[in-house]
């Protein structure tokens, strides 16, 4: 088990160093964007990024090569800034990150504040949302499918699957914006827009009702499809049938043998919705104004702001690794025929 | 059978027996029962799924829809008609209440003078319900009939009062001014108090007093000219009329004023008599209004007020109503035609007309249904060359925006006039050409690359897979940011970044499926009988997996198309390319004003969805080979 676990965390870290160089070289092939600022501020961005290895400065014009920027201060000295080639910025990249945890500095979105500190913020946001959805979500679409599985084929069942199959189809941006024109400008109930700081405490747990509820209704669908699909299967075991016989009630069948089996597939299945939560929770944060790391991908994307862009494209990707590992790793911890396979 | 039948047949000699079909060869015989072919069966099995086939038929509509709609209507989808943005969507004629093209409107006030709502054009209102009684509102409105001038004192100091004077006119001992005021007497007004006031005549030096502290809140008629008299005053040209109030203790007080008129004998002259005329009020909410410039309320104008003022209790009519955007734009209206236009009418032989230059009367005869007026109005000539200009007729508007009938919008317009139905369905055929195009591409390699890993396994499978995960593990937005960063933000941009990572879901299914079926045993036979590995894949695998395969692309158009929408309402969308994301995203503002703007195509998109999902469902019941005869 051990084995297989650090085989699987083996990989997946390889995996997130060949895509973040992939990224990053690929962000860095792109032409470096001028720094719009005070001079004090465009010296030192420039300045940063020549100590990061980014850039290299000139005090004459180089020729043949294109300069990022060039500087003139009052004492009508000049500085032409160029930008190192690629792969050099990869290996000073590496080097940053492995001794000092340098990440570079915003250029736009916050200029010149560590990429670091405002990705620290906005993460924790965007996590407290996609957790909360989580603990909302499981409970709810489980109970959900139960009741469904219990009630196969009839009216109960039909309205939950038929809802289910509609809110599924349904695309998410439709489902949040009409969510936030009924709940919040027609009815008044909810923030129409994320909360801010200073507002009052009730008013801010107020903020959380609605993204919570866009983002978890998708995985409730999720979770209630599959566990009915899985129960109603279990159902029609012949070891069920067995526990009736034997003289069990129906009760206390569904619960002792039916549930346990049934949820086997729904575990994993519960680390593979967060993965999902993840790049949905992006529209919502766009569209209700969440200040998370979905905003500001899209933030980062349109201002150009490639040092932030690399940093956001990193979490996701890493996050989606690391989940993968965990899906993989539930898969072992909740199915013992699985956890006895893998050597 | 018993001992004694079986003794009649031990005795049998042997030349009764005979061979039972010689000379004949012997063939296989031909199925009675006709051969269903493998489609046929897959369609029979289809259509047993009542839900798939209904899925099935509205997605072929949609997809026809979306292939002949844009071409047969000929709208130009990327015309800016802006008069013509915002019209609901219209499919029976207006009145009926139903999907008639009108907006239901309430609670909206009443302009009694003109007989139509504020603001609203007489002939595109219908169904007008006006409230029987007035309500009562406690601000300004141009409509509005009655109510009071109300001051404030709202300081708890009683020496101090609050004044509230008008504007300057003239008064003079002889021409008999009088000032005649109407107060309200209406109690405990936002929990204040009427206040005690004086009222003064106030010019320049002079200061004369109407009438001193009082609480008579009746009507007050005072004689200017008299008091003037007793005041040795002969003229005050620039006299003010200057009301006190005296701020009562612990609550505010307030004076409410209904009309304050000046009059005098005609001898004054006309412009005084006009002037007092402006600086008296009989409608406290048309003197708010007026006092102000800029559309402000009570600046300092004709009234001016050291404390806090406004109006009290106006009287207004609030109406129910539906309003017909279309008789608007494209109604019965006074339209302007120039000369060069009338001319190419009569050209086309659609009138005839005579202009007299020197009387500047035109004749004018209709000639023909084409011609968009029947008779002219007024015309309009050059004032020294006295040469016809253009003319003003009465006339539908849609004539002359080119249109031969009054156009119906079934889903309406958006808000650059083109007509929603067309445009949503041309941004259907982008989105579903995106979908088809990726399909194809992922559908191929991903068919092909899952084969080979599957087929072979070992360490090319390991390969192939690790280089899966890796690509894999990329975020798609992230693969779709990069490429719009690199290759700029268009329609092959898209194809090439949707398609990068969605090969890999196909490839992994077709993976799976071939692991599961090169073991099985009509796989091994085949082996055993020397089967190619091109045989073993194209007969005996490939056609057994293929209906999860194909199940899986037809999910993958879908995810293609929602993840389009969901770029576009994320702003990174198709540029310079209408699809079904870039027209939800436009139309995302509109949320509110104009609803149906985004629940129509919300409605279809769902619609969309729920269909190619279904459909999805039935085709992999429909084409699983394991399934085949089966009634299921």
């Amino acid at each position: 088990m051990w084995k297989y676990i650090l085989k699987r965390i083996g990989l997946a870290l390889l995996t997130a160093i060949i895509i973040l160089s992939l990224t990053f070289i690929l962000i860095k092939l792109l032409p470096p964007q001028r720094f719009i600022g005070t001079p004090q501020q465009r010296t030192a961005y420039y300045n940063n990024e020549v100590r990061l290895g980014f850039l290299y400065s000139s005090e004459t014009e180089l020729e043949g090569v294109e300069y990022v920027d060039h500087l003139i201060y009052e004492d009508k000295t000049e500085i032409f800034y160029y930008k190192t080639p690629v792969m050099q910025q990869y290996i000073s990249w590496i080097g940053n990150i492995l001794t000092k945890w340098d990440w570079g500095t915003s250029q736009k979105i916050e200029p010149n504040v560590e990429v670091t500190v405002i990705m620290g913020a906005r993460l924790l946001t965007s996590m407290k949302i996609n957790i909360l959805s989580v603990i909302v979500s499981v409970p709810l679409g489980i109970a959900l499918g139960i009741w469904a599985a219990l009630k196969k084929n009839k009216l109960t069942d039909h309205i939950i699957s038929t809802a289910v199959m509609v809110l599924i189809a349904l695309p998410g941006f439709v489902l949040i914006t009409f969510l936030i024109l009924l709940l919040s400008y027609k009815a008044g109930w909810l923030p129409p827009q994320w909360p801010s700081p200073t507002d009052t405490l009730a008013y801010r747990a107020k903020g959380y009702i609605l993204p919570v509820f866009c983002l978890s209704l998708g995985s409730i669908c999720g979770y209630c499809r599959s566990v009915r699909a899985e129960l109603c299967e279990v159902m029609e075991s012949e070891y069920l049938l067995l526990a009736r016989t034997k003289g069990l009630t129906r009760g206390q069948s569904i619960i002792r043998h039916a549930l346990k089996n049934a949820m086997v597939p729904i575990f994993p299945s519960i680390v593979a919705e967060f993965i999902g939560i993840l790049g949905g929770s992006m529209i919502l944060e766009q569209l209700y104004g969440i200040p998370g790391i979905g905003t500001l991908f899209i933030k980062s994307m349109n201002a150009q702001d490639y040092n932030v862009l690399f940093v956001d494209m990193a979490i996701f990707t890493t996050l989606g690794l690391l989940f993968g590992v965990l899906l993989d790793m539930s898969y072992g911890i909740i199915d013992p025929r699985i956890r006895m396979g893998a050597r | 059978m018993n001992e004694q039948q079986f003794e009649k047949y031990n005795n049998i000699p042997a030349e009764k027996f005979a061979f039972a079909s010689q000379g004949d060869k012997l063939h296989d015989k031909k199925l009675d029962t006709k051969a269903v072919s493998y489609a046929r069966d897959s369609f029979r099995r289809f259509c047993k799924n009542k839900a798939s086939v209904v899925a099935a038929i509205i997605l072929g509509i949609i997809i026809l829809f979306a292939i002949i709609v844009p071409m047969a209507t000929g709208v130009d989808v990327d015309r800016v008609g802006v008069t013509e943005g915002f019209l609901p969507p219209k499919l029976f004629e207006a009145g009926t209440g139903f999907w008639d093209g009108t907006t239901s409107f309430s609670r909206i006030i009443y302009d009694v003078a003109n007989e139509t709502p504020a603001g609203k054009e007489a002939r595109a209102v219908l169904n007008l319900v006006v409230d029987e009684e007035p309500t009562l509102i406690n601000q300004a409105s141009p409509f509005a009939t009655g109510g009071y001038i109300m001051f404030e004192n709202q300081s708890s100091n009683s020496s101090t009062t609050n004044v509230l004077s008008s504007d300057t006119f003239r008064v003079a001992v002889n021409g008999n001014y009088t000032v005649s005021i109407k107060f309200g007497n209406i109690d405990e007004v936002y929990g204040g108090k009427l206040g005690e006031y004086r009222i003064y005549l106030s010019g320049g030096e002079e200061h004369i007093l109407l009438q001193d502290w009082s609480s008579d809140y009746s009507n007050v008629n005072i004689n200017i000219s008299s008091l003037l008299e007793q005041a040795d005053v002969a003229v005050i040209t620039n006299a003010r009329i200057v009301f006190e109030l005296k701020s009562a203790q612990g609550k505010y007080s307030y004076l409410l004023i209904a009309s304050c008129v000046f009059s005098a004998d005609e001898s004054v002259g006309e412009d005084i008599l006009e002037r007092l005329e402006t600086v008296g009020f009989t409608n406290p909410s048309h003197m708010a209004l007026l006092a102000g410039e800029g559309g402000s309320v009570f600046p300092d104008g004709y009234w001016s007020c050291t404390g806090r003022k406004g109006v009290y209790a106006c009287e207004v009519y609030y109406c129910d109503f539906d309003y017909d955007p279309y008789e608007v734009v494209y109604g019965e209206t006074e339209v302007i035609y120039t000369k060069t236009d009338l001319d190419r009418f009569v050209a086309n032989g659609w009138c005839e007309y005579s202009f007299d230059r020197s009387t500047a009367e035109i004749t004018f005869t209709k000639l023909s249904e084409n011609c968009p007026f029947d008779e002219i109005l007024s015309v309009n000539t050059n004032y020294i060359t006295g040469q016809l200009l253009d003319v003003t007729v009465l006339s539908h508007r849609y004539v002359a925006l080119g249109y031969t009938s009054m156009p119906k919008y079934l889903f309406g317009t958006d808000p650059n006039g083109v007509d929603l139905f067309t445009r949503m369905f041309k941004g259907l055929r982008t989105s579903l050409l995106l979908g088809v195009a990726t399909f194809a591409f992922c559908f191929m390699f991903g068919l092909v690359w899952g084969s080979i890993s599957g087929y072979f396994g070992g360490t090319i499978d390991l390969a192939m897979e690790r280089f899966c995960d890796i690509l894999g593990g990329v975020p798609w937005i992230v693969v779709m940011t990069l490429c719009i960063l690199h290759l700029g933000n268009n329609f092959g941009t898209f194809v090439l970044a949707l398609c990068m990572t969605g090969w890999m879901g196909i490839a992994g299914l077709t993976r799976t499926q071939f692991y599961r079926f090169k073991h099985m045993e009509h796989v091994l036979a085949a082996r055993t009988l020397g089967a190619s590995d091109w045989r073993l894949i194209f007969k005996h695998i490939l056609p057994n997996s293929l209906g999860t395969i194909i199940t899986a692309a037809v999910f993958g158009i879908v995810n293609v198309i929602y993840s389009e929408a969901t770029l576009a309402y994320l702003n990174l969308g198709l540029q310079g390319t209408t699809s079904f994301g870039v027209i939800l995203s436009d139309h995302q503002q509109y949320l509110q004003s104009n609803s149906y703007l985004i629940t129509i195509p919300s409605i279809v998109m769902t619609l969309l969805m729920i269909s190619f999902n279904l459909f999805g469902n039935g085709l992999r019941d429909a084409i699983n080979p394991a399934l085949k005869g089966s009634e299921g």
